[in-house]
């Protein structure tokens, strides 16, 4: 029972570890609340037993660094858009070509329909 | 009895011509993309969906134009740069033209599809980015639409005296293929939304043919029918789509 919790913790603490470091970061919170849910049965039951083991030590210590790194991040990092330089010059030439089509295409628009519309 | 049936052919005419009382000329509608896990949001990606109006030296188009670009965060790992744009008639929103644009993580894909609703068929070109092209003809039918117009066409129905669970089924045009989609009114529900509460229509967005439903989207129950949170399904989790800005409402 020990070693299963013991193995539980470690494996939740290295998702959290792996989220943090991703742009899922926001996820890491779930398996870094397991990890310390599985590490504290782990080092209760450990220290029942007389002799609680280092990588218990280990499984909380990376857990409080992937919850610290998500945090910051959620602090610190915004959300922003960039790098679109090259989705505005396809927006251009997308554009000029549509137009040249649309000049050629035979268009059967009812005039009476597109009286009343103005374009402001 | 002549002047009867003149009224009544009338009273037809109209109601055939859907008429678009809520989509303006400069309408911009920016989003957020967000995958939802157990609560959990993380956001993904910048959603726009823009009108300008469209001058060609035969008619006026309204140009329908939705970009899908992905936070900064996420460009070393999935970068996602996709334009769809749709030519179309201001006030049946029937579309023209319509380009697809797609730059997923390092994947590009080009398509242009010309309709000529005369012939009820539809010139496609698509083009990789090796620039590899296939150019191929479809047969549509005479409501077939591309997505991009189908969206906001949707924006046009009266849903005023609709009672929920009545539903209406689309052909949308995609990777050339004809797809029928059926939408679903839910009902009214108030939601805080960027923009403030809103009531809105409840609608769900699925596919006629097996009959599932993979999304929800809730219109404002106003004239203008602006789409202000959507809610999809993916394998794990839920995709969300929340409104974050809403500028150019024609009402």
């Amino acid at each position: 029972m020990k070693k299963l919790f013991t193995i539980l913790a470690f494996i939740a603490s290295l998702f959290a570890i792996i989220f943090s470091v991703l742009p899922i970061s926001n996820l890491a919170v779930m398996p870094a609340v397991a990890a310390i849910f599985f590490g504290l049965i782990a080092y209760f039951l450990s220290k029942k037993a007389g002799k609680v083991k280092k990588i218990i030590q280990f499984t909380f210590l990376l857990t409080i660094i992937a919850l610290a790194i998500t945090t910051y991040k959620s602090v610190f990092n915004t959300t922003e858009v960039a790098n679109t330089e090259a989705i505005e010059a396809t927006e251009n030439k997308l554009e000029e070509e549509s137009m040249e089509e649309l000049e050629n295409l035979e268009i059967d628009l009812d005039e009476s329909e597109l009286e009343d519309i103005l374009i402001e | 009895m002549t002047r009867i049936a003149l009224l009544f052919l009338f009273l037809v005419s109209l109601t055939l011509h859907a008429q678009n009382t809520a989509i303006g000329f400069n309408e911009k509608l920016t989003y957020t993309a967000s995958y939802n896990m157990s609560g959990i949001l993380t956001d993904l990606a910048e959603v726009t969906m823009e009108t300008t109006p469209v001058q060609t030296s035969k008619a006026k188009l309204l140009r329908l134009k939705c970009k899908a670009t992905t936070y900064s965060k996420w460009d070393n790992f999935f970068k996602i740069r996709d334009l769809y744009e749709s030519y179309v008639n201001p006030n049946s929103l029937r579309p023209y033209l319509y380009n697809r644009d797609i730059n997923e993580g390092g994947y590009h894909k080009n398509m242009k599809y010309t309709f000529s609703h005369k012939t009820k068929t539809v010139k496609t070109v698509q083009t990789k980015k090796s620039g590899w092209q296939e150019k191929k003809t479809v047969s549509i039918g005479t409501d077939t639409k591309d997505i991009i117009s189908t969206l906001y066409t949707i924006r046009t129905f009266d849903l005023t005296n609709l009672s929920p669970g009545t539903s209406k089924i689309f052909t949308i045009l995609f990777d050339r293929e004809e797809i029928k989609a059926k939408v679903t009114y839910l009902g009214k529900e108030t939601i805080p939304t960027a923009i403030g509460s809103k009531t809105c229509y409840k609608i769900s967005l699925g596919s006629a043919s097996s009959n599932t439903v993979t999304g929800t989207l809730w219109l404002t129950a106003d004239e203008n029918k602006i789409p202000v949170y959507g809610k999809f399904k993916i394998p794990v989790g839920t995709g969300e789509l929340k409104i974050k800005s809403a500028s150019g409402l024609k009402n």
